[in-house]
C-alpha cells in the first residue's frame, strides 16, 4: 500500500484543476480546530459575549431610567397650572412669596368660569401633628375639594375620596396619604378609625395611593381635610375678604390651552385684586409644561449619555473582539505554514479562519445577548425601572461583534495565507 | 524525477540582494535516497524548499515528474505538495492541540479523501511507524523520535512520489535518529524517492548518494557503492 501512486497523467504544460474541500469538510475542521483549543475559544468568545453584553445590559439600563424619569414627569400632570400666593407689599417693601394670603376661596370660584379652564382646585396646607392612640406624626395637612383628585392624577385604593357633601357641610373627615396610614396604623385597618389634628377629631374615609416624591416633596407624606373644615378649625382666616387660600390648582380643557388659560387667569386674578400697569402680580404662576419642558431637556441629555456610553461600549467591545482575534491568528501563522505545506490552498486556509471566526462571533454573540438582556432585566427587577431592551442595541451589538470578529479573524489570517509556506512555517 | 537547470535564488534583505543559490544544475531519479550536505548558510534548506515547492526560485526551471513547477500558480503548487510531496521536518511541526491520528489525517482533508477511508490509512499509516497505540496522543503526550514517527507518517498520507526531510533526525538523540533512519530506509525500498538535507556525515552515509553544496553552488555529487549496514 506505500509503494507511491503513479505520477499524475497530466501533461508537463497542462493546467492542474485544483479542487476544492467541500464545506463539511471546512466545518469539521473549523469546530475541532475550536474543540481543540478549547481555551483560546473560550477566551476569544468571552470578549465577543462582553461586547454584546456590555452594550445591551448598558443600552437596556440608559432606557428604562429614560422611560422612567418620563413616567414620573407624565404623573405630575401636563395640563394643570399651579397658582400661589405672592408677595404682599406694605409700604412698598416686597414682603415676599407666600408672606400673605393674596388668594381666596372666591378667587378660585372666579377662575373656574374661564373659558380655557376645565377644573379648578383650591388648596390652604400646614404642617400639623396627626394622631391616633399614641401613635402620631408630623405631617402636611392639606385642606381642599373634589377636584383635588383629577387634577392631581392621585386616586385613594382604599375607601373613597371626598365626595361634594363632604366639602359643602365641612365635614371632619380625612383622606391619608399611605405613608401617614402605614406611619399611624401600620397594616391594621383604617377606614372608619378616628384620628386626631390639633384636637379635633376626624373620620378616616380614605388612603391614597403611593404616588412617590415629586420635586422633594413626598407626595405620600400628607392627609386631606374638606377646604372650609381646615380654613374654620386648623388655620383661622387671615383674608380682608372670603377664605384665604395658598394656592389652587387649573386644569385647561388640554395641553393646548394652557397657555389661554394662563392668559386669563392672570387678568382675571389682575382685574380681582386691582393690580393694574406697572404694578407686579401678587400671585405667582408655576406652569407645569415649564417643569415639564424642563425635564424633557435632561431626559433629552440623559439619551445622548446612553447613546453615548452605548458608542463607548461599542467601541471597547470591538476592541476587545479585534485584540484577541489579531493575536489569535497571528500566533497561528505557523500553523497556517504547516497546513499550507501539507497541501491546502488559500483558499481553504480562509475558509477555515472565516468559518471558525463566524463559529466563534456567531455563539459569542447568541451568549452575549442572553447574558446582556438577563442583566437588564437584572437590574430593572432590582432597582425597579421598566425593563426595555431595544432591538437596535442587539442588532449593532451583534452586528459590530461579528463583523469585526471577522475582520479581525480573516485579514491577519488573509495575509498568513499569502505568504509562501516556508515564510509562515519560520514564524515563532 | 527531480531536474533542476539553473536555479538560483536571492532574498532581499535590508535593501541588498542577498544570493543564496547561484545556479543549480541537478538531477534525481526515480527512486533515488539523496542525502543533500553542506555548511550552514550554503543554502541547503533553500534549495530544498524550492524543491518541496515551499519556495520559489528567482530563476531557473524546476521540473517534477515532467511538469514544469515554475510555471505553476499557488494553488497548483499546493496540489503537488499535497499529492506527491511528503514532508519531514526537524522541528516535526505537527499541529500541537491535535491527536496522532488527526495531524495524519490531515493531509487527506485537504485531498477529499472520505472520512472513513481517511481514519482507516491514517491508522496504517501510524501501524507502520509502530505507533499503533499511540492514535489518540498529542504531541505533548509523545516523545521527540514518536513525534517524528508520528510526521512521517503524516508525510506518507496521500502516497507520496517524494519524501523530502530536512535535517529529520536534528532534534533527536543518537538513538532515535537511528530508527528515524531505518524507517526512511525501509521507505525508500519500498520505492518512494527520499531527499533529506543534513549536515552529519553519519546521518548522509546512510544514503546511496550525497550532493554536496557550498556558496550556493553544488560541489560535488557522490554515488555511494551500496547502503551501509
Amino acid at each position: 500500500m506505500q509503494t507511491p501512486k503513479a505520477p499524475l497523467k497530466a501533461p508537463s504544460k497542462a493546467r492542474i484543476q485544483v479542487t476544492k474541500v467541500p464545506f463539511t469538510e471546512i466545518l469539521t475542521m473549523a469546530s475541532e480546530s475550536l474543540w481543540n483549543n478549547r481555551l483560546r475559544t473560550a477566551l476569544t468568545m468571552l470578549g465577543v459575549i462582553i461586547g454584546i453584553a456590555a452594550v445591551i445590559a448598558i443600552t437596556s439600563v440608559g432606557q428604562g431610567i429614560q422611560k422612567a424619569t418620563e413616567n414620573q414627569l407624565q404623573a405630575l400632570g401636563t395640563n394643570s397650572i399651579n397658582v400661589l400666593t405672592g408677595s404682599a407689599r406694605t409700604g412698598g417693601i416686597n414682603q415676599g412669596g407666600g408672606s400673605a394670603s393674596t388668594l381666596t376661596l372666591e378667587d378660585a370660584q372666579a377662575v373656574a368660569k374661564a373659558p380655557a379652564v376645565k377644573l379648578v382646585s383650591a388648596y390652604l396646607q400646614r404642617n400639623r401633628q396627626v394622631s391616633y392612640g399614641n401613635q402620631n406624626t408630623s405631617t402636611t395637612v392639606i385642606g381642599t375639594d373634589v377636584n383635588y383628585s383629577p387634577i392631581r392624577n392621585t386616586f385613594p385604593v382604599e375607601g373613597r375620596y371626598f365626595e361634594q357633601e363632604d366639602i359643602d357641610k365641612a365635614k371632619s373627615v380625612v383622606v391619608l396619604g399611605a405613608k401617614v396610614r402605614s406611619d399611624l396604623f401600620g397594616r391594621s385597618n383604617a377606614i372608619g378609625q378616628r384620628v386626631r389634628i390639633q384636637g379635633e377629631q376626624y373620620q378616616v374615609i380614605g388612603v391614597m395611593e403611593v404616588k412617590g416624591a415629586s420635586g422633594g416633596f413626598d407626595q405620600d407624606d400628607r392627609v386631606y381635610i374638606p377646604l372650609k373644615n381646615m380654613s374654620a378649625r386648623q388655620v383661622g382666616n387671615n383674608a380682608l375678604q372670603g377664605i384665604s387660600v395658598n394656592g389652587f390648582w387649573v386644569q385647561a380643557l388640554d395641553e393646548s390651552e394652557i397657555e389661554a388659560a394662563q392668559f386669563q387667569l392672570t387678568n382675571l386674578l389682575r382685574l380681582r385684586h386691582k393690580i393694574f400697569p406697572p404694578l407686579p402680580d401678587d400671585f405667582r404662576i408655576v406652569n407645569q409644561t415649564d417643569i415639564v419642558s424642563a425635564f424633557t431637556n435632561i431626559v433629552g441629555l440623559l439619551t445622548l449619555m446612553v447613546g453615548a456610553i452605548a458608542a463607548i461600549s461599542l467601541i471597547v467591545g470591538g476592541i476587545g473582539i479585534a485584540n484577541i482575534m489579531l493575536v489569535s491568528v497571528v500566533e497561528r501563522t505557523r500553523e497556517i505554514g504547516v497546513r499550507k505545506a501539507l497541501g491546502a490552498t488559500r483558499s481553504a486556509i480562509l475558509n477555515q479562519f472565516l468559518t471558525e471566526a463566524i463559529l466563534v462571533s456567531g455563539l459569542g454573540g447568541v451568549i452575549g445577548i442572553a447574558l446582556g438582556v438577563a442583566i437588564a432585566y437584572g437590574s430593572a427587577t432590582i432597582f425597579q425601572f421598566p425593563f426595555l431592551v431595544s432591538i437596535w442595541s442587539v442588532v449593532a451589538g451583534f452586528g459590530l461583534s461579528m463583523v469585526v470578529g471577522l475582520v479581525a479573524g480573516v485579514i491577519p489570517a488573509r495575509s498568513a495565507a499569502k505568504l509562501d509556506p516556508i515564510q509562515a512555517l519560520r514564524s515563532d | 524525477m527531480i531536474r533542476l537547470e539553473n536555479i538560483r535564488k536571492a532574498y532581499y534583505l535590508g535593501g541588498v540582494n542577498v544570493p543564496i543559490l547561484k545556479g543549480i544544475d541537478l538531477e534525481i531519479q526515480s527512486g533515488e535516497y539523496a542525502a543533500i550536505m553542506g555548511m550552514s548558510g550554503s543554502g541547503k534548506s533553500t534549495l530544498m524548499n524550492i524543491i518541496g515547492c515551499l519556495d520559489r526560485p528567482t530563476s531557473g526551471k524546476y521540473y517534477l515528474e515532467d511538469r514544469e513547477l515554475t510555471t505553476y500558480n499557488d494553488d497548483e503548487l499546493a496540489f503537488i505538495r499535497n499529492r506527491r510531496i511528503g514532508f519531514v521536518f526537524q522541528q516535526f511541526n505537527l499541529l500541537s492541540r491535535s491527536t496522532a491520528i488527526e495531524n495524519v489525517m490531515l493531509p487527506m482533508v485537504y485531498s477529499n479523501i472520505p472520512k472513513e477511508k481517511r481514519h482507516r490509512l491514517a491508522t496504517e499509516a501510524l501501524t507502520k511507524v509502530g505507533l499503533s497505540d499511540r492514535l489518540l496522543n498529542r504531541p505533548n503526550q509523545l516523545s521527540g523520535g514518536q513525534q517524528q514517527r508520528v510526521a512521517i507518517a503524516r508525510a506518507l498520507a496521500n502516497r507520496p512520489a517524494l519524501i523530502l526531510a530536512d535535517e529529520p533526525t536534528g532534534a533527536l538523540d543518537t538513538q532515535t535518529s537511528h530508527e528515524v533512519m531505518e524507517l526512511l530506509g525501509e521507505l525508500n525500498s519500498q520505492g518512494i524517492t527520499i531527499v533529506l538535507v543534513t549536515h552529519e556525515h553519519d546521518v548522509a552515509e546512510r544514503t546511496r548518494r550525497i550532493i554536496r553544496i557550498q556558496d550556493g553552488l553544488i560541489l560535488k555529487s557522490e554515488d555511494l557503492a551500496e547502503l551501509p549496514a
